[in-house]
C-alpha cells in the first residue's frame, strides 16, 4: 500500500491586496482506496510550520516532503510517491489505457519510504 | 434484471442515451446494432469529426474507409425504420480521442485549472486525451469538416436534425465546460484577442480583471464555434445542449483507475445532484463494471427514452396528468447558482430536509406557453441580483397568471424597485406585511402569490430554517415524509388517477434506491393525505405497512417503487 501526492509549484502572486509567496500546493493525494480525507489533510499540514493549511501550500519542497510522510505516519502506510504536476503530464501524455495510466507513479513518482512503517511492518512478520 | 442480462446489453457501440458510435466497430456491424435498439426509441449519432479527416483538408465520409460512410450508416437506418438525429460536439468530447480533433490538428493538450491535462478514461478504459479548442488549426479543421458535411448532407438529401453538444465535467461540486483551457494555445490566443480587443493596451495587472477577460474570451471562442456551425448547418440546426458527462475530469480520472473505482454510491449522489441543478447527463464513459444494476435501473427509470425525447424536444407533455407517470417536483430556483445564494439563505438546506430531490436549480426561465401550463403548481424562487428586464416582466406576468412566486429583493436593482412599486399600486395588489426574521411583503392576487423578502437578513441568522418552515406552511404543500439517510435516494413521480381511483386527488409514485453496501431502514409516514397503494418490483427490498404510513428495509443495492394515493385533507 502506498500514498500517491501530485504537487504544483506556483509563483508568486498578489491576489488583490494579499500577497502569496511562491509556493508548492497539494493538487491530488490519494491511496488505492481514493481521495484522502481534506480534514486529516489539513490537521496534518498543521504540523509543518509557516505553511498555508487551508490551501495545502508550502513554502519549499522539504516542507511538503514533511507533510507527505506526516500523512503517512499517521496512516501507518509504508510509502508515498510524489510527482510535480509537470511530470504528470508527461506521464500522461504518454498513457493510453488504465495500464499505462496506473505506472505514471511508478516511472515518474519520487519514493519517500515512511521508516517506522517499515520497522513495523518487519516486526510483525517476525511476531506473525 | 439479472448481471447477466446487464452485460448482454451492455455494447460499448451503444454506451447509453440511445447513442451509438459508428467508430467503435466494423461497418459490416453496424446493421446487427442497429437492430438491437428498440424500434420506438430515437438514435442519437455522435459525430466523430476528427475520424473522417483523410488529410488536414479532405474529409471522407465512405470513398475511402466504410467505417466513414455515414450515407450507408443513414440508408441502413432509414431501411429499419429508425428515426435518428447527429450530435456535433462544440467542446472537446470526452467520449472521443482528442477529445474529436483530427490528428492533422491535435496539437497542444488542454490544461484544467489545476495545471494537469485533461485526459478521461471512457468506458473500455482507454484514456482520451482532450485538445485545446484555441487551437487556429482547430477552429480551420472544424470549420472544413462544416463545410465538407453540409455539402454530404445536401448532396444525398439527409434531412435529420442536428444538436450541437457543450460538454461539461463536474469537480468538487462545480461545473466545469471542457472547452475551459489553460495551455499555451489558450494563452496564445489570449494575447491575440488582448491586442484586437484593447489596441492601445490592456491593463492585466489584477489577477482578477484578467480572469474575467480570459472568461469573455473562453465565451467567445465557444459563441464562433456555436455560431459557425449552426451557420453551416442551418436548415437542421436544432440547438445546443449542454451535457455533463460522468465520470469525466481530471479528479475522476484518477479515482475511476484505483483498484477499488468509484462507488455506485459516489455515481448515485453525482446523478442526483445533477438531476438538482438540472444537468443532462451522459453515461458514455461508464464502464459494464461502473454502470451495473443500480446504476442502470436508475438511468434507466429516469434518464430513459421518454426523459431522452423530452429533453430533445421529440416529445411534448400535456399540461394535464395522464395516464403515464411523470416527474414530479414542487419547487424551482432561478439564479443565485454563482454565488450560492440559494445556500446562504438556507432555502437549499430546508428543501434538502423537508423536499428532497423534488427542486431543481434552474440556470435560465424558460418562459413558453408549454413550460408555463406543466409547471403551473411549482414555487418559483429568484434573486434579486440575477434579474434582466425580461425576466423580471416574466415574472410579473407568471404572478398575474396564477402563479406562486418568491423573489429574493436583495440586490434588486433601483430600477426595478421602482417598478415592483409602480406594479403593486397601479394593480391595486392586496399586500400583507409581515416581520419575521427578515421584511416580507406577501401579495396577492387571484390565485396568484408573490412573496416578497429580504434574503440578505436571512444569512447571519442561525435559525433561518424556521423562516422557511412558515413560508411553506403558509403554501400548503402536502407531501409523505421520508425518513432516511443521506446515502438513500429517491425519485418521484405523479400521475393522474384512472377510473378506479377516483377517491384520489392524484396517484404518486417513490422509487427507492440503496447504492452503499449496508442494509437500511427508510420510514414513510403519510400524514392523512396519502394512502399506501401498492409496491412495484422490489428487488432485495421489503416493505411494510403501517398506521402512519410504510416501513422499508433495503439491502445494500436493493430498489422499491411505492404507489400512494393522495387525497384531500380529512
Amino acid at each position: 500500500m502506498s500514498l500517491n501526492l501530485i504537487y504544483h509549484f506556483q509563483i508568486s502572486q498578489n491576489q488583490d491586496v494579499d500577497f502569496r509567496p511562491a509556493s508548492y500546493g497539494v493538487v491530488y493525494f490519494f491511496s488505492q482506496d481514493g481521495f484522502l480525507d481534506p480534514k486529516l489533510l489539513t490537521e496534518m499540514s498543521k504540523t509543518v510550520p509557516d505553511a498555508d493549511h487551508s490551501h495545502l501550500h508550502f513554502l519549499n519542497l522539504d516542507d511538503l516532503k514533511a507533510f507527505a510522510l506526516r500523512v503517512c505516519q499517521e496512516l501507518s502506510i509504508r510509502e508515498v510517491r510524489l510527482i510535480s504536476v509537470q511530470d504528470y503530464n508527461i506521464g500522461l501524455d504518454g498513457s493510453r489505457d488504465h495500464k499505462s495510466f496506473n505506472s505514471i507513479f511508478d516511472k515518474y513518482g519520487e519514493i519517500l519510504i515512511n521508516e517506522s512503517a517499515k520497522k513495523k511492518g518487519l516486526l510483525s512478520k517476525l511476531f506473525s | 434484471m439479472t448481471l447477466l442480462n446487464d452485460h448482454k446489453q451492455f455494447d460499448p457501440v451503444r454506451p447509453g442515451e440511445q447513442w451509438f458510435f459508428y467508430w467503435k466497430t466494423s461497418a459490416s456491424l453496424w446493421e446487427s446494432r442497429i437492430v438491437q435498439f428498440p424500434q420506438h426509441e430515437i438514435i442519437f449519432i455522435p459525430l466523430y469529426w476528427g475520424f473522417h479527416a483523410d488529410s488536414g483538408t479532405d474529409w471522407d465520409f465512405g470513398r475511402i474507409q466504410p467505417e466513414r460512410d455515414l450515407l450507408r450508416l443513414t440508408q441502413l437506418l432509414n431501411q429499419h425504420g429508425r428515426k435518428f438525429c447527429w450530435i456535433l460536439p462544440l467542446t472537446p468530447a470526452p467520449f472521443l480521442p482528442n477529445g474529436g480533433i483530427s490528428v492533422y490538428s491535435a496539437r497542444s493538450l488542454s490544461i484544467g485549472r489545476e495545471g494537469v491535462h485533461l485526459a478521461v478514461f471512457d468506458h473500455e478504459f482507454n484514456l482520451n486525451k482532450m485538445f485545446s479548442y484555441f487551437e487556429p488549426k482547430v477552429f480551420q479543421s472544424f470549420t472544413g469538416f462544416l463545410k465538407a458535411f453540409g455539402n454530404f448532407l445536401g448532396t444525398n438529401k439527409i434531412k435529420a436534425p442536428i444538436w450541437g453538444a457543450s460538454f461539461f465535467y463536474y469537480q468538487e461540486g462545480e461545473k466545469y465546460s471542457f472547452m475551459e483551457d489553460f495551455s499555451i494555445a489558450f494563452d496564445q490566443g489570449f494575447s491575440r484577442y488582448l491586442k484586437k480587443t484593447f489596441p492601445k493596451g490592456a491593463d492585466v495587472t489584477n489577477p482578477r480583471t484578467e480572469a474575467e477577460l480570459k472568461a469573455s474570451f473562453t465565451k467567445e471562442v465557444e459563441q464562433l464555434f456555436n455560431a459557425t456551425a449552426e451557420a453551416a448547418l442551418g436548415p437542421f440546426w436544432m440547438g445546443v445542449q449542454k451535457i455533463v458527462s460522468l465520470g469525466a475530469g481530471p479528479r475522476e480520472s484518477i479515482i475511476r483507475s484505483l483498484p477499488s473505482g468509484k462507488s455506485q454510491l459516489g455515481f448515485t449522489r453525482d446523478i442526483f445532484q445533477h438531476f438538482v441543478n438540472s444537468e443532462w447527463i451522459s453515461s458514455a464513459l461508464l464502464s459494464f463494471q461502473e454502470k451495473k444494476e443500480l446504476l442502470n435501473w436508475i438511468l434507466a427509470e429516469h434518464f430513459g427514452s421518454t426523459e431522452i425525447e423530452q429533453r430533445y424536444n421529440y416529445q411534448g407533455q400535456s399540461p394535464q396528468l395522464e395516464q403515464e407517470f411523470r416527474r414530479f417536483g414542487v419547487v424551482d430556483i432561478f439564479g443565485g447558482k454563482r454565488h450560492h445564494e440559494s445556500e446562504k439563505i438556507g432555502l437549499i438546506q430546508f428543501l434538502e430536509n423537508n423536499f428532497r430531490w423534488l427542486y431543481q436549480s434552474q440556470d435560465q426561465l424558460p418562459f413558453n406557453p408549454e413550460w408555463i401550463d406543466l409547471n403551473q403548481s411549482k414555487l418559483k424562487f429568484f434573486h434579486g441580483p440575477d434579474l434582466d428586464r425580461t425576466t423580471f416582466a416574466q415574472i410579473l406576468k407568471l404572478f398575474m397568471m396564477g402563479q406562486r412566486i418568491l423573489l429574493n429583493r436583495s440586490g434588486l436593482g433601483e430600477a426595478f424597485e421602482k417598478k415592483l412599486q409602480i406594479f403593486l399600486i397601479e394593480n391595486n395588489i392586496k399586500i400583507q406585511e409581515v416581520n419575521f426574521m427578515t421584511p416580507t411583503q406577501l401579495c396577492e392576487l387571484g390565485e396568484g402569490r408573490l412573496i416578497l423578502f429580504e434574503g440578505d437578513k436571512l444569512v447571519e441568522n442561525s435559525s433561518k430554517e424556521k423562516y422557511w418552515d412558515e413560508l411553506f406552511k403558509y403554501f400548503n404543500l402536502v407531501q409523505p415524509e421520508i425518513i432516511m439517510d443521506d446515502d438513500i435516494f429517491t425519485m418521484w413521480r405523479i400521475r393522474a388517477t384512472s377510473q378506479h381511483e377516483l377517491s384520489y386527488l392524484d396517484v404518486r409514485r417513490v422509487n427507492i434506491y440503496n447504492p452503499t453496501s449496508y442494509k437500511k431502514n427508510v420510514t414513510i409516514k403519510t400524514h392523512k393525505h396519502f394512502a399506501f397503494m401498492k409496491m412495484i418490483d422490489p428487488t432485495r427490498a421489503t416493505a411494510k405497512s403501517t398506521t402512519d404510513g410504510v416501513d422499508i428495509e433495503l439491502l445494500p443495492n436493493g430498489k422499491i417503487a411505492l404507489d400512494f394515493g393522495h387525497y384531500e385533507e380529512i
